[in-house]
C-alpha cells in the first residue's frame, strides 16, 4: 500500500524535471508551454498528518488557479495546497476531535492568506436518528467549525453555514464505515467576497 | 381533489336524509378512560391503553344491490364504492363486519320486517343496505342502516354523483354510518401528508388515509420535508432547501401556491400550526444554536421560545394550545420536553430510552407519541402528557420513525423501514391491525389531518 501512494509522489516530480510542472486544468497559454512560475507541491497523500507550509501565492494573474471563476478549480486548488474539506464527527456529537482542530489550523490559514474567497461550511450527519434532529445536529456541527475558524482570525463575515443533516450522505450504506463519513463539516469555497 | 373542492362537491352531490336517527337506541360511547398510575409521575409505569372500547358491533353487509344490472363504467363506479365503504367501517375498527361470505345467500322480500331475520340468523346487530343505479352519466347511491332488534329504520342517505367521485362519496357514507353508529366522527376523508423520493427529488406529497389518491404538493426539484397541516387542512407548512438555505414555506391547497413563512438566517425548520391555525412553532438556528420561535402564519410576530445552549428542535403545538412539546438536547441526548405556549414552565417529559424526538399529540391532548431509541434500535413509544407513564407500541428491527395519531385518535401512522425501504404504516394504538399504505419509492415524516369541519 505505501509503495502505491509512493509514486504519487515520485511521478509529478520526474514530470516537473521532464516538461515543467504538470496542470491539472486546461489554461489558457498552450499546454506545451513550460511554466516556471509555480512551484512544485505533490499533492498530499491522503491522512496527512503534518501539513505541509503554505505554497506562495503565484502573482501571475492568468497562471494562477486560484484566480479562476470555477470555483471547482479554485477548490481543488486550496485541497492541493494543504486546505482539508472534511473534518468528522463522532455519533450524536458536535465537539471538535483534536484531529479536526489541527486540520481546521491549517484551513485558517490558507483562508487567512487568500481573505477574497466566501467559505461555505455544511454541517452533515449520518442516517441514524430522526431526520429532524439531524438537521440541528448538522447545524451544530457547521457552527462548531465556523466558530473555531473564527478564533482562528478568519473573518467571520466570510463564513456561512448551511445544515443538511442527513439528506446528502456522501456514503449510502448502512454500515459504520459509510456513518463515519457522513459525519462531518464540509467546507466548500463558494464564491468572492464583494472587496476588490 | 382539494378540500375545498371535495366541500364544494360534497355538497353538490344530492343528500337526502330519507329517515331520522333515532337516538337512545344506541348509546354514546363512554368517554375514554386512560387507566393511569396514581398522582405524581412515575415513568417506569407502563401506560395503559384502554381507551373506553367495547366489543365490535355486529354490522351485516351484504353485497349492494343493483350493481348487476350496471355496466361499464358505472358498474366500476359501484364497485368502487361498494368497496370504499366496506374498507373504511373495517378499518374503523368499530365493527365486526358480515359480508357476503358470512352471510349466505340472502333474498329480499320487499318487507324489511321480514328480511331483517335472515341477518338475525346470522348474528348481526344492524343492516346496511345499499342500492346503486345509474342516471345517464351518473351514479345514485343510497344507503340505510336498520336496527335488527326492530327492524326499524336508523338512517337512510341518498347521493348523486359522477364515476370520479365514488370514492368520496363512500368516505362521506362511512362517516355518517360511524357517527350514527358509535357517535363519533369517523377518520375516512382525513388525509396524510409525508414526503416521497419516488420523482428523484424528495417532495412533499398527501393521501387519502386508506393510501390511495396519492398526489404530489411540491415540485421543488430540491429537499423538502416535515410537512404539516394547518388544522382547517386549506394549506401545509414545511421546510425545503429549494432557495438554498433550509426554510420554512407554506403551500395552499387549493392555489397551489407556495409562500415563504420564515426563511432568514441559516435555518428553519420542522414548523407545525397552533390549534387555531394561525400561527407557527419552529426551529430556528440564532446565535449559533437551534432554538425554538414561534411567528404568525406570514412570518411575523416572531418570538422565541427557548433560550438553552442545547439543540431545541421539532416542536408540536398541543390541540388544546396551552402546552409545545419540543426535544431538547439539554440534558445530554434528544428527549422530549413541554413548555407552556409562551415559553414558560420548561419541563422534561420522557425518562427512558437514549434518544427522544419527534413529539405527536393525540387529538385530545392526554398522549405524546414519540420516536424512541430503545437497546439501539428506534420504536414508536407513547407517553401520557401528565402523568409520564409510556409505552413502547413497535418492537424488533426496521427503524419505527415519525409517529402521527389519526384525528380520531384510535390509530397512529409511523415510518418504519422494515421492508428495505422507508414506508409509511398504520396500526391501531395497541399495536395491532398493521397496515402498510406507501410503496413506491421512499415515503416519511407523515403528519395526519385533523377532521375536516364539515361543509
Amino acid at each position: 500500500m505505501n509503495r502505491k501512494w509512493m509514486i504519487w509522489l515520485v511521478v509529478p516530480v520526474l514530470l516537473t524535471v521532464l516538461y515543467g510542472c504538470p496542470k491539472k486544468k486546461p489554461a489558457t497559454p498552450p499546454a506545451d508551454l513550460p511554466i516556471e512560475t509555480q512551484p512544485v507541491t505533490p499533492p498530499p497523500p491522503p491522512q496527512q498528518d503534518v501539513p505541509e507550509t503554505p505554497a506562495p501565492v503565484v502573482e501571475d494573474a492568468v497562471e494562477d488557479p486560484l484566480m479562476s471563476a470555477d470555483m471547482q478549480v479554485v477548490n481543488d486548488e486550496l485541497r492541493r495546497r494543504g486546505f482539508s474539506p472534511d473534518v468528522y464527527f463522532n455519533l450524536d456529537d458536535s465537539a471538535l476531535s483534536d484531529e479536526s482542530r489541527e486540520k481546521l489550523a491549517r484551513n485558517a490559514e490558507l483562508l487567512r492568506a487568500q481573505p477574497q474567497f466566501q467559505l461555505t461550511i455544511e454541517g452533515h450527519a449520518d442516517e441514524r436518528g430522526t431526520n429532524e434532529y439531524n438537521l440541528a445536529l448538522g447545524e451544530r456541527r457547521a457552527n462548531a467549525v465556523r466558530d473555531y475558524l473564527s478564533s482562528l482570525g478568519v473573518d467571520g463575515g466570510r463564513l456561512r453555514t448551511l445544515s443538511y443533516g442527513e439528506e446528502r450522505p456522501v456514503c449510502t450504506e448502512s454500515e459504520e464505515s459509510c456513518w463515519s463519513q457522513n459525519r462531518r463539516g464540509h467546507l466548500v469555497i463558494t464564491g468572492r467576497a464583494n472587496v476588490g | 381533489m382539494t378540500r375545498s373542492k371535495a366541500f364544494a362537491l360534497t355538497s353538490a352531490v344530492t343528500v337526502l336524509l330519507l329517515g331520522l336517527a333515532l337516538p337512545g337506541i344506541f348509546a354514546q360511547e363512554p368517554p375514554p378512560v386512560v387507566d393511569t398510575p396514581p398522582p405524581g409521575t412515575d415513568p417506569s409505569v407502563t401506560l395503559e391503553l384502554n381507551r373506553g372500547q367495547r366489543p365490535p358491533m355486529k354490522l351485516a353487509i351484504p353485497p349492494f344491490r343493483g350493481t348487476q344490472a350496471l355496466s361499464g363504467g358505472a358498474a366500476a363506479a359501484a364497485r368502487e364504492m361498494e368497496q370504499t365503504v366496506r374498507q373504511d367501517l373495517e378499518n374503523s375498527g368499530y365493527f365486526d363486519i358480515l359480508g357476503a361470505d358470512r352471510l349466505g345467500p340472502v333474498t329480499w322480500s320487499g318487507d324489511i320486517k321480514r328480511d331483517v331475520e335472515q341477518f338475525r340468523a346470522a348474528g348481526a346487530e344492524t343492516l346496511l343496505l345499499g342500492d346503486v343505479r345509474a342516471e345517464a352519466d351518473k351514479l345514485v347511491f343510497e344507503g340505510r342502516l336498520f336496527d335488527i332488534a326492530s327492524g326499524a329504520p336508523i338512517l337512510a342517505k341518498r347521493y348523486r354523483g359522477s364515476f370520479n367521485v365514488t370514492r368520496r362519496v363512500g368516505h362521506t357514507f362511512a362517516d355518517e354510518v360511524i357517527r350514527y353508529l358509535v357517535g363519533k366522527p369517523g377518520i375516512s376523508l382525513s388525509s396524510l401528508a409525508f414526503t416521497s423520493d419516488r420523482t428523484g427529488f424528495k417532495e412533499i406529497w398527501a393521501m387519502d388515509y386508506d393510501g390511495q389518491n396519492q398526489r404530489r404538493i411540491t415540485g421543488h426539484r430540491s429537499t423538502s420535508m416535515s410537512p404539516a397541516w394547518s388544522p382547517s387542512g386549506d394549506a401545509l407548512a414545511y421546510t425545503s432547501f429549494f432557495n438554498g438555505p433550509p426554510g420554512i414555506y407554506l403551500a395552499d391547497i387549493d392555489t397551489n401556491r407556495k409562500t415563504p413563512i420564515v426563511t432568514s438566517g441559516s435555518m428553519n425548520t420542522t414548523p407545525t400550526f397552533s390549534p387555531e391555525g394561525n400561527r407557527v412553532v419552529f426551529a430556528r438556528s440564532v446565535d449559533g444554536n437551534v432554538e425554538i420561535f414561534t411567528s404568525d402564519r406570514s412570518g411575523g410576530g416572531l418570538r422565541r421560545l427557548t433560550h438553552s445552549n442545547a439543540i431545541d428542535t421539532n416542536p408540536a403545538w398541543s390541540p388544546k394550545g396551552s402546552e409545545i412539546a419540543f426535544t431538547s438536547s439539554r440534558a445530554g441526548n434528544p428527549h422530549i420536553y413541554l413548555m407552556d405556549s409562551e415559553g414558560a414552565n420548561q419541563r422534561r417529559l420522557t425518562f427512558d430510552g437514549d434518544y427522544n424526538d419527534g413529539a405527536a399529540w393525540s387529538p385530545e391532548g392526554d398522549l405524546i407519541a414519540y420516536t424512541s431509541r430503545r437497546a439501539g434500535r428506534f420504536q414508536i413509544a407513547v407517553a401520557n402528557a401528565v402523568t409520564l407513564a409510556t409505552r413502547v407500541l413497535t418492537s424488533g428491527p426496521g427503524e419505527n420513525e415519525s409517529p402521527t395519531f389519526s384525528p380520531d385518535g384510535r390509530k397512529i401512522a409511523f415510518v418504519s423501514r422494515r421492508s428495505g425501504t422507508k414506508q409509511i404504516y398504520i396500526m391501531d394504538l395497541d399495536g395491532s391491525n398493521l397496515r402498510q399504505v406507501t410503496r413506491e419509492g421512499n415515503n416519511d415524516m407523515p403528519d395526519w389531518s385533523r377532521i375536516p369541519s364539515q361543509p
